[in-house]
């Protein structure tokens, strides 16, 4: 919705003048600049660096956590445009819209230029000496164990030079956040498999029942469950994968699958259930326990519980006897529940119970590196850093790569309770949520400036090393990389041990070239084996498969019935996370806001998507601004009516609605992280993200909503140009 | 022409600024048109045009073309053009030679080690600073002027002399201090080199046109 006063047609009316204005100064020429701009003139250059045509360096993307290699274009040293880098096995030189938006996050006009340091309400600009010379009394003055670290995912020699300051200054205090991470179904593998992150053989498997796994959009390794994907549905020998999706709010996955089922919120746990049984019934072996658990799952009570026909229930059984090798994924649908753990642990149990565990579940490789191995985040580590700073646990607090201030629910009151802490650091790009809260600021070299190694969670082949080069010169001198900064704190505490690293770039060539053996580089001399390194982008490293564990078993195994009607707040909320906007780290890259939602088509906003029936009942047209209360908060945006949902859920996107950084996303949107209950997982403690209620009510006024579908939505207007047909009349299990 | 009356009427629509600007753009298209049809003649012309001379341009350091690349005669070192600007082959630009390539010669030349341009020169070095030349010969931003193809074709196809060949545009640089605009570089201009018949190489007694699409120019 566009509120202030400018709206598109006083937008159209301005360009006209400003394209009059173009067009007169051409007509003078005067868009000719000689005498004034400069021309490109270097100190020294490299033999390949020519003028007006690209060179091409490879480095990782940091715009999500799946940690695709990419290959820069470079030309007259400013970097133009990302690919996708071919040897990387995660993404084999594919790429997605979020990582080509990179050059936004490097680009950004609203980057922080210089440290600050808070003066009452505003940041002052001082030196990185001084900034660091502060760190350090900080942290000498009070006890280690009231130190801490809030971080986001983190790997690599970051990570081990995060360690090794901790160790410094004698605290372990390290916490490890992703606010949509899958944390819940980590937990379950675990137990079910004996690890948190199995290799899933999308393109191995004849059928996948994804329940709620975004993994065409959002979910995990996108671009590379994209190209298994692709494989999955043209198999070599020919044979074409069903994709079955459910869940109770449409993903760009579910757009995508042979059958998209809705499925009452919480119910998924269930579902699986009564699909052992009945391939029990049909004659798959069960173990006798399962077996005695699944039992009173017949179909019809399944059918009733979950709201999926019997019918559906019946032929998604048939095709996973039919086919198999199969692929049961348990995604943020199922496991956002206070139930959620049941939910993944049962639909675990499903893929156990088909075969599939060694087959399209596969045991991945260990890291040679282990003080490199990626640190995973959760929502648990946000809910006791906020304890203990409760309790007054807290004097100094490091924030880096992530924004809690923002993505923490409102019920958790973490930004009052933060003002406890006496001095917030905090690395950041922008001045987000969290900056805005900080007593001192330092800023980071963008990812495209920085070096680091990454090694992902999700790896595909192996095990991977992935190199972050800088692909050209720093654009502002008063940044600095994480890297370096830590090195520089670490001189602080240890300096006997850093003296001899000048910068994280020498630490870095340092550390790897000392470890070529263990990196493919045994029989190279070492400037040879770091250009290759360089040149690259990717190491491969050689891992051995870790051994998958655990049969079978229904043991603890409790489901809880659908939840119970309420009155107060009737429908369920499902926070959306999206492709482009994620957790909202994201916002202000203008390119992820301006691209349409896949589903909605809808640009630069928020909205609350609702069923047809919901709507119809409520009396709510799109357009409408309508208010969604939970418990602890409301929001209000405008309506979008939209099939593709179950009728009892609410579901408002992610990663809108920031209060600060920069131009691009502040007062766009609404945060649906603020409203959100403080319902946790029962088991893992995790924040239930699908858990709230809420109630909806109209607002009064009403919007043109701004998207790229006709006014008429999906419709065609009875044109019947693209004809299609309910799913119940398509035989699916018959036809492929 | 159903075009340019199109683009009029659009174009009345709009602003009156914006009207006379387009006015006199399809005068001169007209005109443009007009003086193609008189140049349908099929022997090879000369490639000479008339000076049209662009503004002074100052530049950090006073750089004396004529002493670099100017005739022996006259005190020159007759330097190929391509020496210095050696990404014209190989590039859309022609190209500024990094420092490094000023006192690569430079600091063997110890007769003009002590002049106020040299020791400017060797001050920039220290610094690693880049010299921060000025352009003299820009296009607009929707022009797209290729120097690769020129100079394949002229220098090294037709094998004319370099100096012959970079000057149809930069003018007789070789008598010059600092560079200056010599001609228009206007899309007139342009055109009308580009009707001319060319060999198509120093051999051949086929001759060609330049290309005229709008694309090869406006990408």
């Amino acid at each position: 919705m566009i509120e202030n006063s400018f709206n598109r047609r006083g937008f159209l009316k301005v360009l006209g003048w400003g394209g009059a204005t173009v067009a007169l100064s051409g007509c003078g020429n005067t868009s000719v600049e000689d005498g004034k701009e400069f021309v490109t003139s270097y100190v020294q250059t490299a033999d390949y660096i020519i003028p007006s045509i690209g060179t091409y360096f490879n480095s990782t993307c940091a715009q999500c956590d799946a940690g695709c290699g990419i290959m820069g274009r470079v030309r007259e040293g400013r970097v133009l445009k990302l690919e996708g880098n071919p040897k990387s096995s995660i993404n084999n030189g594919k790429m997605c819209g979020l990582g080509q938006a990179g050059v936004q996050a490097h680009y950004n006009p609203d980057r922080i230029r210089e440290p600050l340091l808070r003066n009452g309400d505003k940041g002052e600009a001082i030196t990185w000496e001084k900034a660091l010379g502060l760190i350090n009394e900080k942290v000498g003055g009070v006890k280690a164990e009231n130190i801490a670290f809030l971080t986001g995912g983190v790997s690599g020699h970051v990570k081990a030079l995060l360690k090794n300051y901790l160790d410094a200054l004698g605290s372990g205090h390290h916490y490890v956040y992703e606010a949509v991470a899958p944390s819940i179904m980590r937990a379950a593998n675990k137990k079910a498999y004996g690890i948190e992150m199995p290799r899933l053989r999308l393109d191995k498997a004849k059928v996948i029942v994804s329940f709620g796994a975004d993994f065409l959009g959002a979910w995990i390794s996108p671009v590379h469950f994209s190209q298994q994907y692709a494989r999955f549905r043209k198999a070599d020998n020919g044979e074409r994968g069903v994709l079955v999706q459910v869940e109770s709010k449409m993903t760009l996955t579910g757009a995508n699958a042979d059958r998209w089922l809705a499925i009452r919120p919480g119910t998924e746990g269930i579902l699986a259930l009564g699909l052992i049984n009945a391939l029990a019934a049909a004659g798959l072996s069960v173990p006798g326990d399962v077996a005695a658990v699944v039992k009173e799952y017949t179909t019809d009570r399944v059918s009733k519980d979950t709201g999926v026909s019997t019918e559906h229930i019946g032929r998604l059984a048939a095709l996973l006897k039919e086919r198999s090798p199969s692929l049961v994924i348990a995604g943020s649908a199922a496991e956002g529940y206070a139930h959620g753990s049941q939910n993944a642990t049962a639909i675990a149990l499903l893929n156990q119970v088909l075969g599939n565990v060694g087959k399209t579940v596969e045991a991945p490789s260990s890291v040679p590196f282990p003080q490199m191995a990626p640190a995973t985040g959760n929502r648990l580590a946000l809910q006791s850093l906020n304890d203990n700073v409760a309790q007054d646990k807290v004097k100094v607090l490091f924030t880096y790569g992530v924004n809690p201030v923002f993505t923490a629910p409102a019920s958790m009151k973490l930004k009052e309770n933060l003002k406890k802490v006496p001095f917030k650091v905090v690395f950041a790009h922008y001045m987000d949520e969290t900056a805005l809260e900080a007593d001192l600021v330092l800023p980071l070299n963008s990812a495209l400036e920085d070096w680091a190694t990454a090694m992902p969670e999700y790896v595909a082949e192996g095990a991977q090393l992935n190199i972050q080069q800088p692909l050209m010169e720093k654009l502002y001198p008063g940044t600095l990389g994480m890297g370096d900064i830590l090195l520089a704190l670490l001189k602080q505490r240890r300096p006997d041990e850093y003296k001899g690293y000048e910068d994280f770039y020498s630490y870095l060539r340092s550390a790897m070239v000392s470890n070529k053996g263990a990196l493919g580089g045994l029989a190279t001399d070492d400037d040879t084996f770091w250009d290759a390194t360089l040149s690259h982008g990717v190491v491969k490293l050689a891992g051995t498969p870790v051994n998958m564990s655990g049969s079978p078993s229904a043991k603890g195994l409790v489901v809880p019935g659908p939840f119970a009607e309420d009155s107060a707040y009737p429908f369920h909320l499902i926070p959306a996370v999206s492709a482009s906007l994620r957790d909202g780290r994201n916002a202000n890259e203008p390119w992820l806001q301006e691209s349409p939602d896949p589903l909605t088509t809808i640009v630069w906003d928020s909205w609350v998507e609702m069923h047809p029936k919901t709507a119809a009942k409520l009396g709510i047209v799109e357009g409408d601004i309508v208010e969604v209360a939970s418990r602890s908060g409301a929001i209000k945006a405008q309506a979008y009516v939209f099939t593709g949902i179950h009728p009892d859920v609410i579901s408002v996107p992610l990663g809108n609605g920031h209060e600060a950084l920069g131009r691009y996303a502040k007062g766009i949107g609404v945060n649906a992280f603020k409203i959100l209950d403080s319902v946790f997982d029962k088991e893992t403690g995790e924040l239930a993200m699908h858990e709230t209620r809420v109630k909806v009510s109209k607002a009064g006024q009403r919007v043109v909503i701004v998207k790229d579908e006709g006014p008429a939505g999906g419709n065609q207007m009875g044109r019947k140009i693209a004809v299609r047909m309910s799913s119940n009349k398509v035989n699916l299990s018959g036809e492929v | 022409m159903s075009m340019l009356s199109r683009r009029q009427s659009n174009c009345l629509l709009g602003e009156l600024l914006t009207m006379y600007c387009f006015l006199r753009f399809s005068i001169l298209l007209v005109g443009l048109i007009v003086s193609a049809g008189s140049y349908a003649v099929s022997a090879a012309q000369p490639l000479t045009t008339a000076d049209d001379l662009g503004p002074k341009v100052e530049q950090p350091i006073e750089f004396p073309h004529d002493r670099h690349a100017g005739d022996a005669a006259k005190g020159g070192m007759q330097i190929n053009c391509m020496y210095c600007h050696t990404y014209a082959r190989r590039s859309i630009v022609a190209g500024i030679p990094p420092l490094q390539k000023c006192i690569g010669c430079h600091q063997n030349i110890e007769s003009v080690r002590e002049t106020p341009r040299i020791k400017k020169l060797f001050e920039y070095w220290e610094a690693k600073k880049a010299v921060p030349w000025k352009k003299v010969h820009d296009l607009p931003d929707f022009v797209r002027f290729n120097h690769e193809r020129h100079i394949q074709r002229f220098v090294f196809a037709q094998n004319k002399p370099v100096q012959e060949a970079c000057g149809y545009c930069h003018g007789d640089v070789k008598t010059m201090t600092v560079a200056r605009r010599q001609k228009p570089l206007s899309m007139g201009w342009c055109v009308s080199c580009h009707q001319k018949d060319h060999p198509v190489d120093a051999t051949s007694t086929k001759t060609t046109h330049g290309p005229n699409d709008c694309w090869q120019c406006h990408k």
